[in-house]
């Protein structure tokens, strides 16, 4: 059998979305303990408070500032069930898409608001 | 075109790049000013640091071939966020400092080629940079100024010019403690080291080999141009300090402006010299501005995970395209609001060479590590030279700032 190491081998894994597009790195597993089963990888959590929370506690309060300050409201956190994956092999892939993820709402924002405001910024290929 | 046909192109772009894109602000600077106040004496920091450059290299590229991954996205991964952090934070610091100093370098070459000053060119320099970031690809970037950087062989001819005592010059090679102004005389060698190896140097190369998609193939060309690359830029860099101790050491100048500089090359070789060393300076530091903000730019999506690649429209990834956005825009206030660029430089490449343990290290271990790089880990000459320079880099660090201070 092939086994996977958590933290060698998943725990900072680039990811990819359905479409194959970057989508953050695994920052955070959640395991889950229910009586009578033995304990299973549930969940990945991807970027906003979690990376946060493993770099320290200035990270946390810096990025709860910067989250205040733009008015975000959600903790910046994606939460993806690990039965959505897909493939592991350098990068994981996952069966979700980018759209609905909140830790990639700051790459829509600035797409939308920033970079295809921008001359040129709204073009389809280089 | 056949494959063969196709590495072999690729070898001699690696030449053309080596040769036109080596030398930068921080290169002709320290190189002017080590020529200027000890004469040939420092030529082995320069041998050093060249062939530091040329082992580093090819072990990026080694490591993309082999894992088809960049150092940075394994950096993060083996190495975990909290450690990524200290080489983040480290890594993008004084590649902003070397940002606006090459900023600082292109200004100054159009300050002197109008008149205008420097402090107003910046704002155009860096908009023209961001534009060919924007629309430009990957090719483009690494190509473009290459090419037109082989105006800086012109140094070569500047030193062959001098007829410097060539037997002299091979046993400044050998290195040698200095006789005069020993803190001097160090803080300049580790500055050299500092301009020599730049992190963002092995970020932006094992981003290439991702960008250009290189297969196993291209395993011995990336070792050619590597060693090729580099036994040429460094023997420009060589010969920039062999024209300035020639032109400059005999009458005890102080090289502290871009005008003096110039003098190395237009006392050789009249008023071309001068032309030459101004576009040199132009060109050179504006490859270089485009190098390091697209650097910092794959250090952050690479170790965040964004969406990167210089091939892809912006709003393809619009983290990746706003990092380099807002780097230039930071680099070229600095020099807007008056910087001397020519101090900040040395300081930049001190700093500089303080900071390579931190991407070297991680750097070594994942050179050895069996799981990324199968049967192509380092061997033991790879990895006693790697510790080799890490150790130098600190001890002249270690050395050259408390003498520094101390000589005030």
């Amino acid at each position: 059998m092939n086994g996977f190491d958590l933290v060698h081998d998943i725990q900072d894994a680039q990811l990819l979305d359905r479409k194959r597009e970057r989508i953050g790195r695994i920052d955070g597993l959640v395991l889950e303990l229910e009586e009578g089963c033995p304990p299973r990888v549930a969940t990945i959590l991807v970027g906003g408070l979690v990376r946060g929370e493993r770099i320290g506690g200035w990270a946390v309060a810096l990025a709860r500032l910067l989250r205040r300050a733009a008015g975000m409201k959600s903790d910046g956190v994606s939460r993806i069930p690990f039965g959505a994956v897909r493939e592991i092999s350098g990068a994981i892939q996952v069966d979700v898409d980018e759209e609905t993820l909140d830790s990639e709402a700051v790459e829509r924002w600035l797409s939308t608001h920033v970079i295809r405001r921008l001359p040129g910024g709204d073009r389809d290929a280089k | 075109m056949t494959a063969d046909a196709k590495k072999w192109g690729e070898v001699a772009l690696g030449l053309v790049c080596g040769i036109g894109g080596f030398l930068e602000v921080g290169s002709i600077a320290t190189a002017t000013q080590a020529g200027a106040e000890f004469g040939l004496q420092l030529a082995w920091v320069v041998l050093l640091g060249t062939a530091a450059l040329a082992m580093l290299m090819e072990m990026s590229g080694r490591l993309a071939i082999v894992s088809k991954r960049t150092f940075i996205d394994l950096l993060r991964e083996r190495f975990g966020i909290r450690f990524f952090m200290a080489p983040l934070v480290v890594v993008f610091v004084v590649s902003v400092l070397a940002l606006a100093s090459e900023i600082g370098g292109v200004s100054s070459a159009l300050a002197m080629a109008t008149g205008v000053g420097v402090r107003w060119w910046a704002l155009p320099v860096a908009l023209v940079a961001w534009l060919l970031l924007w629309r430009g690809t990957f090719t483009v970037v690494e190509q473009g100024t290459a090419i037109f950087g082989i105006v800086s062989l012109a140094f070569a001819v500047g030193a062959w010019k001098l007829h410097p005592q060539w037997n002299a010059v091979g046993h400044a090679l050998v290195p040698s403690a200095p006789s005069h102004d020993v803190a001097r005389y160090w803080y300049i060698a580790v500055s050299i080291m500092g301009a020599s190896v730049s992190p963002y140097l092995f970020i932006f190369y094992s981003s290439g080999a991702i960008e250009d998609r290189w297969t196993m193939d291209y395993i011995n060309v990336n070792r050619t141009t590597a060693v090729l690359g580099n036994l040429f830029g460094g023997g420009l860099s060589v010969a920039v300090l062999v024209c300035a101790a020639m032109v400059l050491a005999p009458s005890h100048e102080a090289a502290d402006s871009f005008d003096t500089f110039a003098r190395i090359l237009s006392t050789p070789l009249g008023r071309a010299g001068l032309w030459c060393f101004i576009a040199t300076l132009c060109i050179t530091c504006f490859g270089a501005t485009l190098e390091i903000a697209l650097s910092v730019a794959y250090m952050l999506a690479q170790g965040f995970g964004w969406s990167w690649s210089e091939n892809l429209p912006p709003k393809k990834d619009a983290r990746f395209s706003m990092a380099y956005s807002v780097v230039i825009v930071i680099a070229a206030i600095a020099i807007l609001f008056g910087v001397d660029p020519l101090k900040l430089t040395t300081v930049t490449m001190v700093a500089t060479a303080a900071s390579l343990p931190l991407t070297i290290v991680p750097l070594l271990v994942l050179m050895n590590d069996g799981d990324v790089m199968s049967k192509y880990v380092n061997g033991w000459v790879g990895n006693a030279a790697l510790i080799v320079v890490s150790v130098i880099a600190v001890l002249l660090f270690g050395a050259a700032v408390p003498l520094q201070l101390l000589a005030g």
